[in-house]
């Protein structure tokens, strides 16, 4: 029989659910952008993250859910990468089947071009936005390590889960999650002091 | 440097954390639809359970995938095992019916033939056969 997660007083309550979720969203849109570089694909993750954590797992303690949800997290990711490696293998197969002349005609880089999280902050002062320069190059920095040394930093570091935490999120060896994390601050700092950039 | 790191990714959460702040409202409020939407479905009893339920009778699976899927995810299962078994009976029907068919063209060409059916059995018909055919 299901259980009534709402009336066992050890498993997250709605309101529990709902907190956690709000605190949560914006860091996990961000994780996701740095992943897949798209602002509607990362809302996609984010909002199919949010429905697998309510619909399969919220029969869980309160204390369960940042860990489940980062996992949740990482393979809605990971899934988002598969489906797009299948789906351009089939435009490839069906797009040199076509004309080949226009092929490249609907082609636009600029919609290639991540969004720029600094895009409405035309109006604040100079110094704010300085702040906002260095927040964009970090953010850029972040986007450029290997994606199990960003999963490794942003889980560690930024969703502050420990180490054995970030090994199950992860799916690897606590000692793998170590180097992850050592060689993502190293590459993070090159890439800073590369652009003259001191935190 | 590794002394240095927690330092330094404190940082640079520090500036994660003012990136997140600064997310721009429309997704920000993308964000908030999501949420409701999830919690909609949580609080919805009726559907919690039939999802739970259906990922009772999935098993362990990895994904969450949804209770409608695994209902469909089921369903073609079933169709693929019916098929498999449909085809299997066919395969059986259609040797079996191969069979009789050669049996009756055999059947129909002994019946069919000027000799009588005995002479097939009489061994003094076939010495006569092979003698005959020696003094040609």
């Amino acid at each position: 029989m299901a259980r009534d997660a709402r009336t066992d007083p050890q498993l997250a309550t709605l309101q529990e659910i709902s907190a956690f979720l709000a605190e949560v969203e914006r860091r996990a849109f961000k994780q996701a952008m740095f992943a897949v570089r798209d602002e509607d694909s990362a809302l996609d993750v984010v909002q199919d993250a949010m429905l697998k954590l309510t619909e399969k797992y919220s029969g869980k303690p309160a204390a369960e859910l940042p860990m489940l949800f980062q996992r949740i997290l990482q393979n809605t990711i990971h899934d988002h990468f598969r489906r797009r490696k299948v789906r351009l293998t089939w435009t490839t197969v069906l797009s040199s089947l076509g004309k080949g002349d226009e092929k490249d005609e609907d082609f636009d880089p600029l919609e290639t071009l991540p969004a720029k999280s600094d895009s409405n902050v035309a109006a604040d002062p100079a110094a704010q936005f300085e702040q906002v320069q260095i927040v964009s190059i970090v953010e850029e920095a972040l986007s450029r390590l290997p994606a199990r040394q960003r999963e490794a930093f942003l889980l560690r570091y930024w969703e502050e889960l420990d180490v054995a935490e970030t090994a199950a999120a992860m799916g690897c060896s606590e000692g793998s999650v170590k180097t992850h994390c050592s060689r993502a601050v190293h590459a993070l700092a090159a890439m800073l002091k590369a652009k003259g950039v001191s935190l | 440097m590794s002394t240095e790191d927690p330092d330094f990714a404190k940082k640079i959460v520090t500036c994660l954390d003012r990136g997140a702040e600064s997310v721009k409202a429309g997704a920000a409020y993308r964000l908030q639809l999501a949420r409701q939407a999830a919690l909609a479905r949580l609080a919805d009893p009726q559907r919690t359970a039939e999802s739970q339920l259906a990922s009772a009778h999935a098993g362990t699976g990895s994904g969450a995938m949804g209770g409608g899927r695994s209902f469909w995810a089921s369903g073609r299962l079933w169709l693929g095992i019916a098929i498999i078994v449909a085809a299997g009976f066919g395969f059986q029907q259609w040797q079996a019916y191969q069979q009789l068919h050669d049996l009756e063209e055999t059947d129909a060409a002994i019946l069919s033939s000027d000799l009588p059916i005995d002479a097939y059995l009489d061994r003094g018909f076939q010495n006569w056969l092979k003698r005959a055919s020696d003094e040609d």
